[in-house]
């Protein structure tokens, strides 16, 4: 009872999973074929895109073999009943004709779960080479690697800081532009706000030149040199910001240099 | 006079048929100097005018006013003269430029009337004569960028300094910011193009917010 439910579990797990590798082999399939035959008009949003389905499409497939439903597939053994050197239809029909027969020779390839032999004899040589090390020699080159590691472990962090510190000041509405300079050069195009004469042709000053930043550079009075008035030494941001007191230093700035011409 | 007249006709046709551009949608905003060389670049980017770089401008302009005569009347005509100084030899500019329309919220641009032509350096005299009355002027220096019938121009305007006499020399910037100005002259009712250029300004955000001014509320403080 216990082992046929266990086998139907199997069964059913076998079946999503055999769906689930389909499905990653056709857009596999679809995504070389086209890397080979659009790679013309083909843009990076439809590759990217590809990329996107096969990830998903291995993200659920991992899934469903960490699933609790599904049986532990490790503890399964897959055991080769028959080889023969003829040809099978079936296994043809069934591979899309890349495996023809299922001989002693494809076999140990197919149903391997050791890593490639290419990287076993690899793998094998620098176990050798690890254990022929002495101690000593061993020590040093750790250390040396540690050494390397953490450094390039400090300069990615310092590079991580940075990028978090650059993004952050981004993300907080950098000011580019004012609004109030904005407002002050449009007034002063389009209608002259703080650039029409500071005299009429009577020597009065004008009253509609309404700026108090034209006042000390009007043209009867020769442009003082710095420090020279109160006003000369204000900046001009200060100057907008207080307008009542630098209204009376006009004044008194008039006073000293009357507009004589 | 038959020359006089048959002009007068094809300039009246012209009108009729509407093909005149005589509408200039706008948009404008400004970026802080620091900046400017950030914009300048976008701009390079986005513009049609990448081979050969911006285009510089130094310019003078003096806005004049013609008066109503009658007395009481307050009907003001604004007329702008613009001329280059670094093109001693260019034609000067004369220009009338009208109301700014703001127009509601769905309406992307200012759209204002604008009749600009060459004319010689003798205008500033022909207009006094005419009993114009020069009412302020300017130095804008600047870039200048096209991007298919948009112009964009990126200017510091300076005020002219006590030697009137000699512009160029003795200047002041007005504000520690450039002025960032968008515009295309079409004839009226074109009105897609103002969408576009909606579009184009959305670009330039945040380095710089282009919008409609309105000159009754920029005229604070």
């Amino acid at each position: 009872m216990q082992q046929a439910r266990e086998e139907k579990q199997l069964e059913t797990a076998l079946d999503a999973i055999i769906q689930r590798v389909n499905d990653l082999k056709s857009s596999m399939a679809a995504m070389i074929y086209k890397v080979e035959n659009e790679y013309e008009t083909m843009n990076w949003p439809t590759f990217l895109d590809n990329y996107a389905l096969l990830s998903g499409h291995l993200t659920s497939l991992s899934k469903l073999m960490n699933h609790d439903k599904c049986p532990p597939l490790r503890n399964l053994t897959v055991l080769p009943l028959m080889l023969s050197p003829e040809r099978d239809e079936q296994l043809v029909q069934n591979t899309e004709g890349r495996v023809t027969t299922f001989a002693h020779d494809l076999v140990p390839d197919y149903l391997r779960t050791k890593l490639e032999p290419m990287a076993e004899t690899k793998m094998l040589q620098l176990e050798h080479k690890a254990a022929n090390l002495n101690y000593d020699n061993a020590q040093k080159q750790v250390t040396a690697y540690q050494k390397v590691v953490s450094h390039v472990w400090d300069i990615v962090n310092k590079a991580r800081e940075e990028w978090e510190v650059e993004s952050s000041s981004r993300g907080t509405a950098q000011q580019n532009s004012s609004t109030q300079d904005t407002h002050v050069l449009v007034a002063a195009v389009g209608m002259g706000k703080g650039l029409k004469m500071v005299t009429n042709p009577n020597g009065q000053p004008n009253p509609s030149s309404g700026g108090m930043m034209v006042a000390p550079q009007g043209p009867g009075r020769p442009s003082a040199p710095p420090g020279q008035g109160p006003i000369s030494s204000t900046p001009q941001t200060m100057m907008n910001k207080a307008p009542s007191a630098i209204k009376t230093n006009i004044k008194s700035a008039t006073q000293i240099h009357p507009y004589g011409r | 006079m038959t020359g006089l007249g048959s002009a007068m006709d094809s300039l009246s046709a012209a009108v009729k048929c509407n093909i005149i551009p005589n509408q200039e949608y706008l948009l404008q905003g400004s970026v802080l100097d620091q900046y400017v060389e950030v914009l300048l670049h976008r701009l390079r980017g986005l513009c049609d005018n990448v081979d050969s770089g911006p285009e510089s401008f130094h310019d003078h302009e003096l806005c004049f006013t013609l008066r109503g005569s009658g007395p009481g009347s307050s009907m003001v005509l604004p007329l702008r003269v613009r001329r280059a100084l670094d093109v001693p030899e260019a034609p000067w500019q004369l220009r009338y430029v009208g109301q700014h329309e703001i127009g509601d919220k769905n309406r992307p641009t200012v759209v204002r009337s604008s009749i600009d032509m060459a004319c010689s350096s003798t205008i500033v005299e022909f207009l006094t004569e005419l009993g114009c009355r020069m009412d302020f002027e300017y130095i804008a220096r600047g870039y200048m960028f096209r991007k298919g019938r948009m112009k964009i121009t990126v200017s510091k305007i300076f005020k002219m300094g006590s030697m009137t006499n000699k512009p160029g020399e003795s200047v002041e910037p007005i504000s520690q910011s450039y002025l960032v100005e968008l515009s295309v002259l079409a004839p009226s009712g074109q009105d897609a193009i103002a969408e576009d250029m909606r579009v184009f300004a959305e670009q330039l955000k945040p380095l710089v917010e282009l919008g409609k001014i309105d000159y009754k509320r920029a005229n604070f403080p």
